[in-house]
């Protein structure tokens, strides 16, 4: 529960236009699904946390949101120190109660026990970061819906076939859903739950 | 013109709200024409005067980027010539009134005519976000009638018009729906611009200052305005023309010109306006 000092990284060389610029991306990113931002303004991220996936964090999170870590980030004691001290998030142990979801590819949740938000309030649905070996627009998954003029390629590399089963059926709930934004080390990506997924049959 | 203030942080909004807003705008993104609620703002003028857009805009607004503000189409009306100001003394940025040249325009009751492109944001002052506002006053109720798709009642209001006009007289604020799903409010925009809406490049962000609400279309989203089969939406037209640039094609306001009666019609679009007059003059 306590912060190691000696485990923190640097947070924004410029707290306020840094962490506009990192939001921008994810505006972009998240109003035109598989559209790839390369933002990249931070060097290093804390432990097995990779530099993209740190400044998405350092841009979004804060003492309002808690947030949930799957258990080999929230195992890494870099990375929980990391998040308490620059974003003062409080750390949950329920994927349901929180704002936002940090995993790697290797480690994603079960998506049925995040917060898919209520016919209601949708909104307050659980964000799912997700870090992620590889992003490229390769033909892979053919994205569709709002912010896609006709269609739009893409491929994220390390993810399970369950973990992509289950984010394909969960489109079935909107507008309760999972707004996904992957990172690998350089590129971000966001998949919200307006986007319809069709997996390739041709390609691998 | 204007200096930049000091003592403030950049673009005037703390750190801290900036991302509590920068959350609600990427669920609204994620859920197009879904209301978000988000914790408004004081801002240094009162509601009514754009301070919903005014916080979008704070939230969103980068040192590289380029502002155009309009109110009712103009540049050059006092809303309009207040917000520029106050972001180019608070965030430093750069300000125009050409809308290609615009990174971010914030609106007030108009969609520029020359058509956006896409990587534009356009920003949206929006009095009352709840399209069934004035058929169902309790909140209880319009967040269940979103959740149920339940808009029966807006026909009804709208059938109400043709059978008491013999067409849907409703003008402006005309009620869209956004991918097929969310019922929204456009703002007070004239429904000659709803047209611009559907399938637009750019993204649109909308701020509700008064009601703490933000929602937002994005790029290349299906809108259309409501209607029937025998009574196909319609936008207004004119017979007169621009008395400036001759335009018959943009949106045009009516101007009283003395007490006996004179008007005369002209482009609410100022810039669009000014630049059909510039080409003119360059090849007369």
């Amino acid at each position: 529960m306590s912060v190691s000092s000696e485990l923190l990284v640097a947070g924004f060389n410029d707290a306020v236009h840094d962490g506009q610029q990192v939001f921008r991306a994810l505006l972009t990113a998240m109003s035109e699904p598989g559209k790839l931002q390369q933002p990249n303004l931070i060097a290093e991220g804390p432990g097995a946390l990779n530099a993209n996936s740190w400044q998405v964090a350092l841009a979004l999170l804060d003492a309002d949101t808690p947030v949930w870590l799957s258990e080999r980030l929230a195992a890494d004691a870099a990375i929980s120190s990391n998040l308490r001290f620059h974003c003062q998030s409080p750390q949950v142990d329920s994927p349901q109660h929180a704002a936002f979801a940090l995993c790697d590819a290797s480690d994603v949740p079960d998506i049925t026990l995040l917060n898919m938000g209520s016919a209601e309030q949708p909104d307050r649905s659980t964000t799912l970061i997700v870090q992620v070996p590889a992003i490229s627009n390769e033909p892979h998954w053919t994205l569709t819906g709002p912010g896609i003029a006709t269609e739009r390629q893409l491929r994220i590399g390390g993810l399970s076939s369950t973990f992509v089963e289950q984010l394909i059926a969960s489109r079935q709930r909107f507008p309760m859903g999972i707004d996904c934004i992957f990172c690998s080390a350089d590129t971000l990506v966001a998949v919200p739950r307006s986007t319809q997924i069709d997996i390739n049959m041709g390609g691998r | 013109m204007s200096e930049v203030a000091t003592g403030y942080n950049f673009a005037y909004l703390d750190e801290q709200s900036k991302r509590m807003i920068r959350r609600a705008l990427l669920k609204a993104v994620a859920i197009p024409g879904f209301q978000v609620p988000f914790g408004g703002r004081e801002m240094p003028l009162p509601h009514g005067w754009g301070t919903g857009g005014m916080q979008v805009t704070a939230s969103v607004i980068g040192q590289q980027d380029t502002l155009k503000v309009i109110d009712q189409g103009a540049d050059d009306t006092t809303n309009a010539v207040s917000i520029r100001r106050f972001f180019a003394r608070t965030a430093g940025v750069a300000t125009t009134e050409e809308t290609a040249a615009a990174d971010l325009i914030q609106t007030r009751h108009r969609i520029p005519e020359t058509p956006l492109r896409n990587g534009q944001i356009l920003i949206y002052q929006v009095p009352t976000p709840e399209p069934l506002r004035f058929i169902e006053p309790r909140d209880s109720e319009t967040i269940k009638m979103h959740a149920l798709r339940e808009y029966g009642a807006m026909q009804v209001k709208l059938y109400e018009d043709v059978a008491r006009f013999g067409h849907i007289a409703t003008s402006y604020d005309y009620p869209v729906m956004v991918n097929r799903r969310y019922m929204m409010s456009p703002s007070p925009i004239p429904k000659f611009d709803n047209p611009k809406m559907d399938r637009m490049p750019a993204l649109q962000l909308f701020g509700a200052g008064f009601e703490k609400r933000i929602y937002a279309v994005p790029p290349y989203t299906q809108v259309t305005s409501l209607d029937f089969d025998d009574h196909p939406f319609e936008v207004q037209s004119w017979e007169e023309s621009c008395a400036i640039c001759a335009a018959q094609d943009s949106f045009l306001d009516e101007v009283i010109t003395d007490d006996a009666g004179s008007r005369m019609f002209v482009c609410s679009d100022t810039d669009y306006c000014r630049q059909r007059v510039a080409q003119q003059e360059a090849n007369p």
